[in-house]
């Protein structure tokens, strides 16, 4: 198509998408009111099953299969990923060399790592009980691993990081969550049913699986992200692309 | 354990696989992968298998509220599973096409990425997972869960060759407008929640009959941006134009799938979501879904047609094919009846096997010559006479050759639809087989004329018409000089498939019952979430009939006749000139699509009002 027509398609494409769009939210409920039947259903549940932060309850128990497949996601992206930018036939590694950093930012990075390493575990930890879960406290301690490669350089983080073992970890995560599914069922109640006891409301044993699943996702989370930037960072850092003289499709 | 209690293992064993194949994946010896991904696609169909073998007679729904969360008076929090027989159905092709496409990949696929042997074995698990989950869930927010899942994995896969540009671009574009369908489905999903403060499918639609009356805008722009982020799935017009980039740069097994199942999953989401959520009282009329369905699916059968004949790129051909016949998927989806719907179910299992076989057999011209351009490979693959008989079959079955399940399924959506729609089945399967054979004339027997040029006419390579040459084989080390027994076999296992929907009866009475629990949109409701086994009223199955015998005959006469035609006329230099604005089209700019994807939400939204 011409640019012209391409445009033409676009803005009357987009006129009817704006039209029909404005149309539907019109017809929305009004902002504030205070009609929730799902959230009403959901917050009553939580609080049956003992756990304090409803939206982990609704993550982990009521729709955790849901949370199967959106974990399933990620670790079909991080699988995909590795796929895509593996090191190709024509393709170079090359170790990187040491780049020196400024005093203060080393100091910061330092400073940073244990602080966020420790809040990333808290925020897995208490997914059930405070904002925060497997999701968010897995890439806060994925990222506060990477403080490693401002503060001093990307052989450190390479040392703290053996890919492998990250994957590993990730598969785990993801096998855990289905075993903890599965165990429900040979027990006798249905795939992902809340068998676990209730524990004491708002305390760290609370809420019965939901604290399992979570820590699962957690370790999948942390490990998935560890691994995905491991390749993103091994493309731009190591890998080299085949020299352009070469002639193209050299590597046949 | 009752049947229900089991659903949720169809889609945990891939799952679980994937897992398993990744985390020891370093480790693992290729064999080993492979066997270990064939052990769980397998264990997945069985499961699918045996649990639609257990419910044949009996209540037509077992539902399964994951973690037991049961709804009382009709509310609940939980997420359902519903093993419908179409679903369940659904499940099953999905589970033994990836055994399929796992064994014919088996030990001829080029090296996985070093020490990750595991990797493609476990994204066509996860592949297969998502697609199990999205066939039986009854909730509209994991559906789109699962959507994506298989969304995120296709790209993937569809770009796994990485060394070259075609497949990444193929992948991006791929990528870009399933993304683009599931933002639209999420904001549909987002206004149905709005109004009715649920996901679930039943409980929606339970919900909206709770008030009757016409459709407001809100809910005809929720059925669209629903219905819109599916088709796109399914190919349907405007949202086709990724299909053909995508199938022309994945590797020949993906294509199976992609082509053989993934493509039907969209329509069969469009289907699921009209039938339990809009079929009430409080929905969409049918006329209007009728009207709109119908426009789609007759343009996109057309267009695919024609792109289809158009074709020399033999896998752009395959993909066009898979265009044409969606559309009379949707034709046959637009009688909004258990028939129409009966005869569609019959269609997509011939049209499963058909298909995945002749992608398959393109695979195999793949690894054996480096290319697939019907043109240079002109009289080459004389030597395999095999391999040309399973394409030709496979393209006789296109056309509709009774008794293959392609032409029951097609003379029951006829016999539905009306006499005009009779014609239209008759032009699709008439130029889509007579495509593909006319590409089996030239190509294993050497008939007609080569081609003028064997180096590309000036404006023939930079613009309009993609040539399938210099492809890159698939196989280790480079081209095959022996085709492994495994990639002769699996098409012909999938050919004789496709021939058992047409010949076993039972078949056909299980279509006709499933179809009928489908279109059954109070019984749904009131199984889901009031657990009434609601056994629908029991109609005639879909069988054959001398009529649709005698079109199927007449469609495959037909196709035979234009691949003659064609064959006998000598190769223009250039492509014809009517031809080119419908070439333009078909750009490869990932802009144009975005535009059109835009203009097709507000066509579908003008049909539906």
């Amino acid at each position: 198509m011409s640019r012209r027509v391409r445009a033409w398609v676009l803005v009357l494409g987009g006129l009817g998408f704006a039209a029909l769009f404005a149309a539907a939210c019109a017809g929305l409920p009004h902002f504030g009111g205070d009609l929730h039947p799902y959230g009403d259903r959901a917050v009553r549940a939580a609080l049956l099953r003992h756990t304090a932060n409803a939206v982990a309850s609704v993550n982990f128990d009521q729709r955790a299969f849901d949370t199967l497949g959106e974990e399933s996601i990620l670790f079909g992206a991080v699988l995909g990923t590795v796929v895509l930018l593996r090191q190709t036939r024509d393709e170079n590694r090359r170790p990187p060399a040491p780049a020196p950093v400024a005093a203060p930012v080393r100091r910061y990075a330092r400073l940073a790592l244990p602080v966020t390493l420790l809040i990333g575990l808290y925020i897995v930890a208490h997914g059930q009980l405070s904002p925060g879960g497997g999701f968010q406290g897995g890439v806060v301690v994925a990222t506060a691993l990477h403080l490693l490669y401002i503060a001093v350089d990307y052989r450190a983080l390479e040392r703290i990081r053996p890919v492998g073992l990250y994957e590993v970890g990730d598969a785990a995560g993801e096998a855990a969550y289905l075993l903890v599914g599965t165990g429900a069922l040979v027990a006798g109640a249905a795939f992902l049913a809340n068998v676990l006891p209730y524990g004491t409301f708002n305390t760290l044993s609370s809420g019965g699986t939901v604290p399992v699943l979570n820590a699962a996702i957690g370790v999948e989370v942390a490990c998935g992200v560890v691994v995905l930037l491991a390749r993103f960072l091994d493309q731009a850092v190591e890998i080299e692309d085949p020299p352009a003289d070469a002639p193209e499709g050299a590597a046949k | 354990m009752s049947v229900a209690r089991l659903l949720p293992l169809i889609v945990a064993v891939p799952m679980f696989g994937a897992a398993l194949l990744v985390g020891a994946g370093r480790r693992l010896p290729r064999h080993a992968a492979e066997v270990l991904g064939c052990v769980f696609s397998g264990g997945a169909a069985a499961l699918a298998l045996g649990a639609l073998a257990a419910t044949s007679g009996a209540a037509p729904r077992p539902a399964e509220w994951v973690g037991g969360w049961r709804p009382r008076h009709g509310a609940g929090v939980g997420i359902v599973l519903v093993g419908d027989p179409v679903g369940l159905g659904l499940a099953a092709l999905v589970s033994v096409l990836v055994l399929a496409s796992l064994a014919y990949a088996w030990r001829y696929f080029d090296e996985p990425p070093p020490r990750h042997a595991g990797s493609y074995p476990g994204l066509v698990l996860l592949f297969q997972a998502g697609m199990c989950g999205f066939a039986l869930t009854g909730d509209l927010f994991n559906a789109f869960v699962f959507f994506e899942l298989m969304g995120v994995v296709a790209y993937a896969l569809t770009g796994y060759r990485v060394e070259e540009a075609r497949p990444v671009q193929g992948a991006l574009i791929f990528a870009l407008v399933n993304s683009l369908g599931g933002y639209a489905a999420l904001l549909g999903i987002g206004l149905l929640y709005a109004r009715t403060g649920e996901l679930g499918l039943a409980q929606i639609g339970a919900r909206l009959d709770a008030h009757p009356g016409g459709p407001d805008p809100l809910l005809v722009a929720a059925f669209t941006l629903v219905a819109a982020g599916l088709l796109v799935k399914a190919a349907a017009v405007p949202f086709h134009f990724w299909l053909a980039d995508a199938h022309a740069v994945a590797p020949t097994p993906v294509c199976m799938l992609l082509s053989g199942v993934m493509v039907e999953l969209g329509l069969y989401g469009t289907a699921r979501v009209y039938w339990t959520v809009f079929a009430g009282p409080g929905g969409i009329p049918g006329a209007a879904v009728h009207r709109a369905l119908l426009v789609l699916g007759v343009l996109t059968a057309l267009l695919g047609a024609v792109m289809c004949w158009l074709q020399r790129h033999l896998k752009r051909l395959l993909a066009y094919s898979t265009v044409a016949h969606t559309g009379v998927f949707l034709v046959g989806l637009a009688t909004l009846g258990p028939r129409g719907t009966g005869g569609v179910v019959l269609y997509v299992l011939g049209h499963a096997g058909v298909k995945a076989a002749l992608f398959a057999c393109t695979g195999v011209l793949l690894d054996r010559y480096g290319s697939v351009d019907e043109h240079q490979l002109h009289g080459r693959a004389r030597e395999l006479p095999w391999v040309g008989g399973l394409f030709a079959v496979g393209g006789l079955a296109l056309a509709g050759l009774p008794p293959f399940g392609t032409a029951l399924g097609k003379a029951v959506v006829e016999e539905a639809a009306g006499g005009w729609a009779t014609a239209l089945c008759v032009a699709v399967s008439a130029a889509t087989g007579g495509a593909v054979l006319r590409a089996a004339a030239r190509v294993f027997l050497g008939l007609g004329a080569r081609h003028p040029a064997d180096a590309p006419a000036p404006g023939e390579e930079g613009g309009e018409e993609t040539t399938g040459k210099d492809e890159e084989p698939e196989t280790r080390g480079g081209l095959l000089s022996r085709i492994p027994d495994t990639m002769q076999v699996v098409p012909a296992v999938l050919l004789a498939g496709a021939l058992a929907v047409g010949l076993l009866p039972g078949l056909r009475a299980a279509a006709g019952r499933a179809a009928a629990a489908f279109t059954d949109h109070r019984g749904y409701t009131a199984s889901v979430l009031h657990g009434v086994p609601a056994p629908p009223a029991a109609g005639e199955p879909p069988d054959w009939s001398a009529a649709g015998i005698l079109w199927g005959l007449l469609a495959t006469a037909l196709a035979v006749a234009l691949a003659l035609a064609a064959v006998r006329r000598p190769v223009p230099r250039e492509a014809a000139r009517w031809t080119v604005p419908l070439r333009r089209l078909h750009s490869g700019h990932a802009g144009d699509y975005v535009a059109w994807f835009l203009a097709g939400v507000t066509v579908l939204a003008a049909l539906v009002l």
